[in-house]
């Protein structure tokens, strides 16, 4: 019998046998996998996703397989995980419409899969510095839901933030 | 089972959204019952949470921006869990599955996480979910660290709060005035009274602010966890008992200052804060062991504290306090002679003040060996030791500090007039990490202890103030032995009287890290050349102590290393006059031939100067002598069978041997190079145009000028450029 598997189901009932290795990229799947196996994986282990659909799980654990030996830096070390570049992999992995990138983001920070949520975290962060307010409703398609005249208060008030 | 594309509309709810504030989904949390959203939810604490606040409670640090980006968001994310149920509108239901506003607010504050204030205040206005986030990551510690926002800062502030959008007053955790702090006046820190959150104010050097705006600041601050006064002149009991009164979370005081404050309301506040961590009070007259009985009866999490100046206090209590207090790790007091050997008396053998890192008892004159014995045996773990002036402390003292070994890092041993470099020699080869060392005034070290301080690779400073036994070979040793690319970063050396221009020149060369360099009071360094890079004399010096200041630092050190670098570049340094007035003339024949390289040539002045101990290795492999000597002096040195003052002696001798060798071999090269016919210059373009340079012109006309010439007037004090008569 060939090493057992974590089969990942995703919330619309597909199936992604995947190495225990892979899932375990995910905080949460290392967690229950060790939870409810003490004794080590010693057959097929199911694992619900009950709200990652099966097109988002399917890139999660694409990634996850990328990702498999690679080390990420601490958890805790804020510091290192906030000044490390995404990876030019990571970049093009995460290339796909904003939908599927918050969707993405949204199953990663489900499955704690810290280091996936934090190159989102950066993708979205580059598309946000340098634009103006209206330019950034535009983008993530935000409806503004200030007066001018609140808006025209908020700046003047917090006009010290500008300065470097 | 759901419709594609949505994770919201998914029937089993999400714990990624569970904290989203205007959840409409609540119900759908409470009644959720998967597995793993549970264990989700555990998870994400015992990750990302607990490490944190370990760290946090044992060490509790006055006033860490470092930590803000975490405690901002915590903050924000209980608060918007406990307030769920409050957010009635409903934006979720209507938000598009393409906007931002999807993610829930633990990622969003992820996400501003990476971003600059700049960007923070162009996301404010876009809608107010981002405004009611953004508001309170920009007014938690507000930006008044310079002049521009400092002054906008202000203008808000004096605006009415019913004016303003929002009060802000309401966001303010973090209140650090002391950057800007000629404009921090009452006035201004009034504009603050009211700020219900406020967990931190640090006032450091406010030196204008008076007691009652500070005590009006502190009603209901009731969160408040330090308050940093260093600086502050005008600390009075008002300022002590409105702490005790309102700020029983109180966990730092620093009030230096606090020489005006009764002993009274020390007690009341140590009586209402028993959360204190890490307390201050320097230069008090009226702290007694009365408020040492106190802190240890009620303030049992102490882990810093602080009686500089605090003549009165006695071991009496603070016996009890090393017994019980094991989490303290940073205990200091000065000039108290009640503080004695029986300090740490009660612990028994084998107990360990495992947490203790930090020890400073300069000026406790009762103090002896007895007592640095004791204490390296209960704190194996200390990292800064300083026992400066303790006048009976000996090379017994720094014998036992060598059991600390790989754990000193800092050892201050300034005006112990009893030690020798013997001591030193057991301290500096036990404890290899030492970074900081100060010796000051421990007039009888010698040489020998640079060339100990040589085996430091992690030194950073050193401070050798009035050891006026050390010399040129001492330094020159030091530098020889560091090598290039040195770790050093302060070195003082004032009143070391013996020392001249070139072993600092070298110094400087080899410590690009260099940051402070002091010289004063000694004679060589006293010309206007060299001081004109020197920073200015405190305004409290009087003329005389004024004419001997020579300090440098920050960029005055690298402009005097520039400076000596061009001199040395252009001229042979002078302490053997007729010698380097040779010298001189063949170099400036050998640059108009251009047929040296400006190193070697720099190199080669110093061999002939008697210094070739600094490069035996790279320039002058066909000199055997020295290397022999310096095989010679590492023997001395690893066996340690001579005295300081022996040791001293002998490596002067061989250098003068040398030296005077070297003369007679250059004299001699001198004659065959007369008979060696002249080389054509090898850079025709860039030297001057001579037909039959000079090899030893007899008077100045014939010597082309060089560029530079001009330079030369304004160092004629310093170097001579006569040529030989």
């Amino acid at each position: 019998m060939s090493a057992p598997k974590v089969i990942v189901i995703s919330s619309d009932d597909e199936k992604f046998p995947v190495d225990p290795k892979v899932a375990e990229k995910s905080l949460l799947m290392k967690n229950m996998i060790n939870d409810l196996n003490p004794d080590g994986l010693q057959e097929d282990f199911e694992i619900p996703t009950p709200n990652v659909r099966a097109n988002v799980l399917a890139k999660v654990l694409e990634w996850c397989e990328h990702h498999k030996n690679t080390i990420f830096p601490d958890d805790d070390d804020d510091d290192a995980r906030k000044s490390a570049p995404v990876e030019e992999w990571d970049k093009n992995f995460l290339k796909v419409d904003q939908e599927m990138l918050y969707e993405i983001m949204l199953a990663a920070n489900y499955l704690n899969i810290r280091p996936l949520l934090d190159a989102g975290c950066k993708m979205v962060a580059e598309m946000i510095k340098g634009k103006s307010p209206e330019e950034l409703r535009r983008i993530f398609n935000i409806v503004n839901d200030f007066s001018p005249e609140e808006e025209a208060a908020i700046r003047r008030e917090n006009e010290w933030a500008e300065d470097r | 089972m759901s419709s594609p594309n949505s994770i919201e509309d998914d029937s089993n709810g999400s714990a990624s959204n569970s904290i989203r504030p205007a959840s409409p989904s609540k119900s759908r949390d409470d009644s959720r019952s998967d597995p793993i959203s549970k264990n989700n939810a555990k998870n994400d604490n015992s990750t990302y949470s607990h490490p944190y606040r370990r760290h946090h409670d044992s060490e509790f640090l006055m006033d860490n921006e470092y930590t803000d980006f975490r405690e901002v968001r915590d903050a924000i994310i209980t608060n918007r869990r406990l307030s769920e149920a409050a957010h009635s509108h409903s934006i979720e239901t209507i938000i598009d599955k393409t906007s931002l506003l999807r993610l829930p607010t633990e990622v969003l504050l992820q996400v501003f996480h990476h971003l600059d204030r700049k960007d923070l205040f162009n996301l404010l206005t876009v809608c107010q979910e981002f405004a009611d986030l953004i508001i309170e990551i920009l007014w938690f510690r507000p930006n008044m660290q310079n002049d521009s926002s400092f002054k906008k800062i202000k203008d808000i502030m004096q605006l009415p709060s019913s004016k303003t959008h929002w009060d802000y007053r309401q966001f303010i955790k973090r209140l650090n005035l002391s950057f800007m702090t000629k404009l921090v006046d009452d006035e201004l820190l009034s504009l603050f009274i009211g700020c219900p959150k406020l967990e931190r104010l640090t006032l450091v050097n406010c030196t204008k602010l008076t007691r009652n705006p500070i005590t009006q600041v502190l009603h209901n601050c009731e969160k408040l966890q330090s308050i940093d006064l260093t600086g502050v002149t005008d600390i009075h009991d008002d300022i002590i008992n409105a702490l005790a009164r309102n700020c029983v979370r109180l966990q730092g005081l620093y009030a230096p200052g606090c020489g005006n404050v009764s002993e009274e309301a020390i007690l009341n506040l140590l009586e209402s804060c028993p959360m204190l961590k890490r307390v201050k009070f320097n230069n008090s007259n009226n702290i007694s062991d009365e408020s040492i009985l106190k802190m240890y009866d009620n303030c049992k999490s102490l882990v810093e504290i602080d009686l500089h100046n605090c003549p009165k206090v006695t071991d009496k209590y603070l016996k009890k306090i090393f017994l019980d207090l094991s989490q303290l790790r940073e205990f200091r007091i000065s000039n108290a002679p009640g503080i004695t050997d029986k300090l740490f008396e009660l612990l028994p053998e084998g107990f360990y003040l495992e947490k203790l890192r930090i020890i400073d008892i300069s000026g406790c004159n009762a103090i002896t060996d007895k007592l640095v014995e004791k204490l390296v045996l209960c704190a194996p773990r200390l990292r800064n030791v300083v026992l400066s002036k303790c006048i009976q402390i000996s090379d017994a003292s720094l014998r036992a500090l060598s059991q600390l070994g790989r754990s000193l890092h800092y050892i201050h041993l300034g005006h112990c007039g009893l030690i020798t470099d013997f001591g030193v020699a057991s301290l500096v080869r036990a404890c290899h990490r030492i970074q900081y060392i100060d010796l000051a005034c421990c007039s009888q070290l010698t040489d020998w202890t640079l060339v100990e301080l040589a085996n430091l690779p992690k030194l950073r400073r050193i401070g050798l103030v009035k050891c006026s036994l050390i010399t040129d070979s001492g330094i020159l040793e030091l530098v020889r032995r560091r090598g290039e690319q040195d770790c050093l970063e302060r070195v003082h050396l004032s009143y070391c009287t013996n020392l001249t221009i070139g072993p600092i020149y070298l110094l400087l060369k080899s410590c690009p890290k260099l940051t402070h360099l002091s010289l004063t009071g000694i004679s060589s360094f006293l010309r206007r050349e060299i001081t004109q890079y020197c920073r200015d004399p405190p305004p409290d010096f009087t003329e005389m102590q004024k004419a001997q200041f020579c300090v440098f630092s920050g960029n005055g050190v690298n402009q005097l290393r520039n400076y000596l670098n061009q001199v040395m570049e252009e001229r042979a340094y002078s302490i053997d006059q007729g010698e380097i007035q040779a010298l001189f003339m063949e170099r400036r024949r050998r640059q108009i031939n251009a047929d040296v390289d400006m190193d070697d040539e720099e190199m080669n002045i110093w061999v002939r100067r008697g210094l070739g101990l600094l490069q035996q290795d790279a320039t002058e492999p066909q000199n055997p002598e020295m290397v022999e000597i310096n095989r010679e002096i590492f023997r001395e040195l690893n066996e340690g069978n001579m005295t300081p003052e022996e040791m001293r002696d002998y490596f002067m001798r061989l250098i003068r041997n040398r030296h005077h060798t070297r003369i007679f071999e250059h004299q001699q090269q001198r004659i065959e190079q007369q008979v060696q016919p002249i080389r054509p210059p090898r850079n025709p373009q860039n030297a001057p145009q001579i037909t039959q340079p000079p090899v030893f012109p007899s008077d100045d006309q014939n010597i082309p000028s060089l560029a530079d010439d001009e330079d030369d007037v304004d160092m004629e004090p310093l170097f001579p450029r006569n040529p030989p008569a």
